[in-house]
């Protein structure tokens, strides 16, 4: 029963954050007089330039945008290398990401204002870049850990390559393959809160206000939502990798 | 059904198959046997084009193998391996499926022929079908391997020493499934193996290789009696040979036809010499009942016939 218990706790457990979350989200713009109580040398209290409900959207829709592209590359270049014709080009991609990697995404994100200006496309880029580093290997990874029995079957048997690939490849390494992207996508919301720096709407916004501003209220609004969004999105992410690898509890 | 002309195979620089000349008849039990490298796996792969012969021709069914588009070709070849490869995360009947669904049958035709694969190989049909390759044991495991092997009615069947990672009493009943089942549907079956027992028990041809090149070609009995040279004889063994020998040949051969009373035990006429002789040493007496399958005396074998 130790395997079956999380399963079952899964859904509801994320369904118990996602409307913590979203309770908090319609409460907070009535929190004024709390945090003006906490914080009372403070003016403005409460964050107004943009709703909080504004700000999530905004927030999500750069790091979805973001996370889709890096997924999208990184799986990629994660097949495209282990591919015969690919193989050679392993080293180069591996080292390529790896850079990437160790580049501070606030460096990219300073790095493409003078190329790109200001505003949600040198946010989405830096994040995009960031983000595809943990999928690619995670793809490889992924792809070398198919049993290779399992490939010599599908080729023996008259499978193509595509086929392999898709009915048989993918769906094995694809536990794996999530997990990057749940990496990827939960370091995002962390960074793309940084992307405020350069001018991108987020829930960075009213932190890197506040920091300016020297209103901790601010930044502790947008840190709540932040780090509440990264928990939401993270459990969804446990209910399905849960499902998606759900052969090996042996329930269709 | 398959016929290898003037073969050869190398990787880089290394000969591996220097001149192959083998035809393989249609309803063949065909047994490669060899010490490792001798080229058995490469020589079996080549067949299904999974490894690429470096020059010669491979006709199957009449026509060059390099005629066809491997996947083609793949798919009216059945294929079992010794790691089985079962897709894990597919249930047992969407294993066996596979090739059938490749090949776009209908799905009721492709429940039909699951439910008869299943039946012939002996698995229980309510308890498998939707179970996952990692529920079964390895035996059970073999014998889905080699149901989706099966699947597409294939010509041909190529097994790269199924039942080496066994063990041998799975190994045992496997083997006598695959006689039943090369007499019940009458493939050509090409099977790569080590082991010169489960050699002489399954072939209808032995063809034992020594570095790429055919020893010897012949059944088992005139593999026995007649070995071509030292290396044939080597790899016959010495302290079982006599076994070996006796395990080719049948009861009905040796019987007498006269019935006695007095018998413990009995053997079927069908069953191999070696059997019935194991029996003899266990009941210590010199001679043993034959009975017919439907439980009637036919005759009596005798230790001095057996030995003779």
């Amino acid at each position: 029963m130790a395997v079956a218990r999380p399963r079952r706790l899964g859904w509801p457990r994320f369904l118990a954050a996602l409307a913590v979350f979203v309770t908090l989200l319609l409460v907070l713009p009535y929190s004024g007089p709390l945090f003006a109580a906490l914080f009372p040398d403070l003016d403005r209290p409460l964050y107004q330039q943009q709703s909080f409900v504004s700000l999530v959207v905004a927030h999500l829709w750069l790091v979805v945008a973001a996370a889709l592209t890096a997924t999208v590359f990184g799986i990629g270049a994660g097949v495209f290398v282990t591919r015969p014709q690919g193989r050679e080009f392993r080293r180069l991609i591996e080292t390529l990401s790896a850079m990437g990697q160790t580049f501070p995404p606030v460096a990219v994100l300073a790095l493409s204002v003078p190329v790109i200006g200001f505003g949600f496309w040198p946010a989405f880029i830096a994040l995009a870049l960031y983000g595809i580093l943990p999928i690619s290997e995670n793809t490889i990874a992924g792809l070398e850990s198919v049993d290779p029995a399992a490939k010599e079957a599908a080729e023996g048997i008259g499978m193509t390559g595509w086929q392999r690939l898709l009915q048989i490849e993918l769906p094995l390494a694809a536990p794996i393959i999530l997990a990057g992207v749940r990496t990827s996508v939960t370091i995002n919301i962390g960074t793309a809160a940084i992307a405020s720096t350069v001018g991108a709407i987020s829930l960075g916004s009213p932190i890197i206000i506040g920091l300016n501003g020297n209103n901790i209220a601010y930044v502790i609004q947008g840190a709540v939502l932040v780090s509440g969004l990264a928990i939401v999105v993270d459990m969804g992410f446990g209910v399905l990798s849960q499902r998606i690898g759900q052969w090996k509890s042996g329930q269709a | 059904m398959i016929e290898f002309r003037n073969i050869s195979k190398s990787f880089g620089d290394t000969l591996v198959v220097p001149d192959l000349n083998l035809t393989i008849a249609r309803g063949e039990f065909c047994v490669l046997i060899g010490p490792s490298g001798s080229g058995k796996s490469t020589i079996l792969k080549m067949i299904n084009r999974l490894v690429e012969h470096t020059s010669g021709e491979i006709d199957f069914a009449g026509e060059p193998i390099r005629s066809f588009p491997p996947e083609v070709l793949r798919r009216r070849i059945g294929y079992a391996i010794q790691s089985v490869g079962l897709f894990p995360h597919w249930t047992v009947e969407a294993n066996i499926a596979t090739v059938p669904r490749l090949l776009g049958w209908d799905a009721a035709r492709i429940q039909a022929r699951i439910t008869d694969l299943l039946r012939l190989l002996n698995l229980d049909a309510a308890r498998f079908r939707s179970s996952y390759p990692h529920q079964l044991s390895g035996g059970q495991q073999q014998r889905v391997g080699v149901a989706r092997a099966l699947a597409a009615d294939p010509d041909v069947l190529l097994m790269d020493e199924p039942f080496g990672a066994l063990d041998p009493i799975t190994r045992d009943s496997l083997q006598a499934e695959m006689t039943r089942i090369h007499a019940e549907t009458g493939k050509t079956i090409v099977f790569v193996t080590h082991d010169m027992d489960e050699a002489l028990r399954l072939a209808s041809r032995v063809v034992i290789l020594d570095k790429g090149r055919i020893v010897q070609a012949a059944s088992p009995s005139d593999i026995l009696n007649a070995p071509a040279n030292d290396f044939v004889r080597a790899f016959l063994g010495k302290d079982d040979y006599g076994l070996k020998l006796l395990s080719v040949e049948t009861v009905g051969d040796r019987m007498r036809p006269q019935i006695s009373a007095m018998e413990k035990d009995s053997v079927l006429p069908s069953d191999n010499l070696r059997l019935a002789l194991s029996r003899m040493v266990v009941l210590k007496s010199d001679r043993i009942g034959v009975r017919d399958e439907a439980g009637a005396p036919v005759g009596t074998l005798y230790l001095s016939d057996v030995v003779s």
